[in-house]
């Protein structure tokens, strides 16, 4: 499968902090790639490269063969590579057809709200689609979050821990839904701490530790490596149990 | 429909009350007043696009006034430019310094945005003060005039008079306000929005934070300096005092406590904090220590300003239209 979004040789340093440690990656159209490491191994670090937010002190990122690791945030979001974030953010205070028809507004789409609305039927919300973004519940804002960024008509999505804080129910939701984006072609990066998630949706899984990329391969070739279990998890049994 | 109707029907009350200003009021310092006011509106409608609107803290907008009456009395004494060729060329210049300051100081947020505002602020009033070759330093400008208006098929028309300049000033109040209105209701006025509300993820759904403030920037510093323009040829006289901290102070107040974010709001804070320290003059010596308490007062109980009250309280609620970014 031919990359869409190809990162090479990724080094991120913070004064004297190695966040990132050349680090490559590669997905295609209608694949879903998960980044799973422990707390502080640099997944956020990657996606905020990815995106524009931090410029790698070495490497390259390419779309679709077109280096993008010097462009602004909201040109690499132009070009389709849009994200969600770790901690939820939203338009608190205005409508979510407001809110969601933001990535259309960039892209001089000419019914915005059109598109908003589309999106949120996509996720489910559009029944809430007059309340304010700050009215919904947390499982709903996640959701929000999703709609937002394919309004901004996305052909690489980045989901930052899209379940994190779901209940059973709300994450198989998430699940089907990444499910039905990947089949219509998007390609989709994925940093969960939701094991059964990871397992579940991913068609390629990599680990990072330390910054540093430890292990890549489907997710029953992850989870049976060592290294990823003695690295990612350490030897305990009851945090492997995780894993399993 | 009913909410247009009604909308329509304000309308046309607010405007035969305006038009009908110069005929009620005889007395001529309160004409002098709705003509300052006048000019303020135009000033904060501006300064509401850059705090009201992307939200960011300003504090050079009297800079722009006074850099506007200054192009527009140089022009006018030293190449005898008309002030209908001033004004705009006023506009213009504020509008070109505003993006060249902006192209620097908007990459900034928070604190460091608004200390560069401040020192730019200053950096013009010590020009102004110190380049005396051309601002005649504290001596100031005077000598400005108010030019004739020609109207096609009328000829030309002396609005020298309180009474006729008053017009002027609100025709440019109203087209300012339809401007404002116009583009804070498109799609660069919901990037505005969007922008204030959350930059970080507006830039990660591909809206440039960087272009949409310059917009705001230029544009309210524009109308700054034509506001300016207007101002040194009604007043005939301009100098340093122009670029004083307190010009900047009283500025943000008409749109904080008007209520920033709205259109209304601003405007209607330039009218009553114009009249306000105006009309206490007869309190003498209190007259500033109640103006503090009023201020006080109002951010204590109308947070987002004057104007969410007067909606909540005096217009009942099937009239109200939704405007997103009066929230």
């Amino acid at each position: 499968m031919p990359a869409l979004l190809e990162a090479r040789d990724i080094t991120v340093r913070f004064g004297g902090l190695m966040a990132l440690k050349g680090v490559n990656l590669a997905v295609g159209a209608g694949e879903v790639l998960s980044v799973i490491g422990p707390n502080g191994a640099g997944k956020t670090t990657l996606f905020n490269v990815l995106t524009g937010r931090v410029k790698p002190t070495a490497g390259s990122v390419q779309l679709k063969g077109q280096s993008i690791e010097r462009l602004p945030a909201f040109r690499i979001a132009q070009l389709g590579v849009v994200r969600t974030f770790q901690k939820t953010e939203v338009f608190g205070p205005l409508s979510l057809v407001d809110g969601v028809a933001a990535g259309a507004l960039a892209h001089d789409d000419p019914d915005p709200s059109a598109r908003a609305r589309e999106a949120l039927d996509i996720v489910g919300l559009l029944g809430k689609a007059k309340l304010t973004a700050h009215q919904l519940s947390y499982g709903d804002q996640r959701l929000l979050e999703l709609a937002q960024a394919l309004a901004a008509k996305p052909t690489v999505l980045l989901l930052d821990e899209p379940a994190s804080g779901m209940n059973h129910q709300e994450s198989a939701h998430i699940v089907r839904l990444i499910g039905e984006l990947r089949t219509q072609g998007l390609a989709i990066i994925l940093v969960e701490h939701n094991m059964q998630v990871v397992m579940t949706i991913s068609d390629r899984v990599i680990v990072i530790n330390y910054g540093e990329k430890i292990a890549e391969g489907r997710p029953e070739e992850v989870r049976a490596d060592r290294q990823v279990i003695e690295a990612y998890l350490g030897v305990d049994s009851s945090a492997n149990a995780d894993l399993r | 429909m009913l909410d247009q109707t009604r909308q329509r029907l304000a309308t046309a009350g607010l405007a035969v009350l305006l038009l009908s200003i110069p005929l009620v009021v005889r007395d001529s310092y309160y004409l002098h007043l709705f003509i300052i006011a006048g000019i303020f509106v135009i000033v904060a409608l501006g300064l509401d696009l850059i705090v009201g609107y992307v939200g960011q803290l300003s504090l050079a907008h009297a800079a722009f006034f006074g850099l506007g009456a200054y192009a527009s009395a140089l022009l006018s004494l030293r190449l005898q430019w008309s002030m209908w060729i001033g004004l705009p060329a006023a506009a213009l210049i504020t509008g070109v310094v505003a993006f060249l300051l902006g192209w620097v100081i908007l990459r900034t947020r928070g604190h460091r945005f608004i200390i560069i505002t401040v020192a730019f602020a200053e950096l013009m009033k010590l020009v102004a003060t110190n380049w005396v070759d051309v601002t005649r330093g504290f001596m100031g400008l005077p000598g400005l005039q108010i030019p004739n208006l020609y109207v096609p098929g009328i000829g030309a028309i002396d609005i020298t008079s309180k009474e006729r300049f008053y017009y002027v000033v609100l025709a440019g109040a109203v087209i300012t306000f339809v401007l404002c209105r116009k583009m804070v209701r498109s799609s660069i006025g919901r990037a505005f929005v969007l922008i204030r509300e959350n930059e970080v993820l507006a830039e990660s759904l591909g809206i440039s934070a960087f272009r949409y403030c310059m917009i705001a920037f230029v544009t309210g510093a524009a109308l700054a300096g034509a506001a300016g323009s207007l101002y040194a040829h009604y007043v005939g006289f301009v100098s340093p005092d122009l670029f004083n901290f307190s010009y900047v102070t009283i500025m943000l107040i008409m749109v904080i406590l008007g209520g920033k974010g709205t259109l209304i709001g601003p405007a209607l804070g330039a009218v009553i904090f114009t009249f306000l320290p105006e009309l206490l003059r007869d309190a003498s010596h209190w007259r500033m220590i109640i103006f503090s308490v009023i201020l006080i007062v109002t951010t204590l109980f109308m947070p987002r300003g004057i104007i969410f009250p007067i909606i909540e309280h005096l217009v009942p609620k099937r009239w109200r239209t939704r405007h997103a970014s009066a929230s």
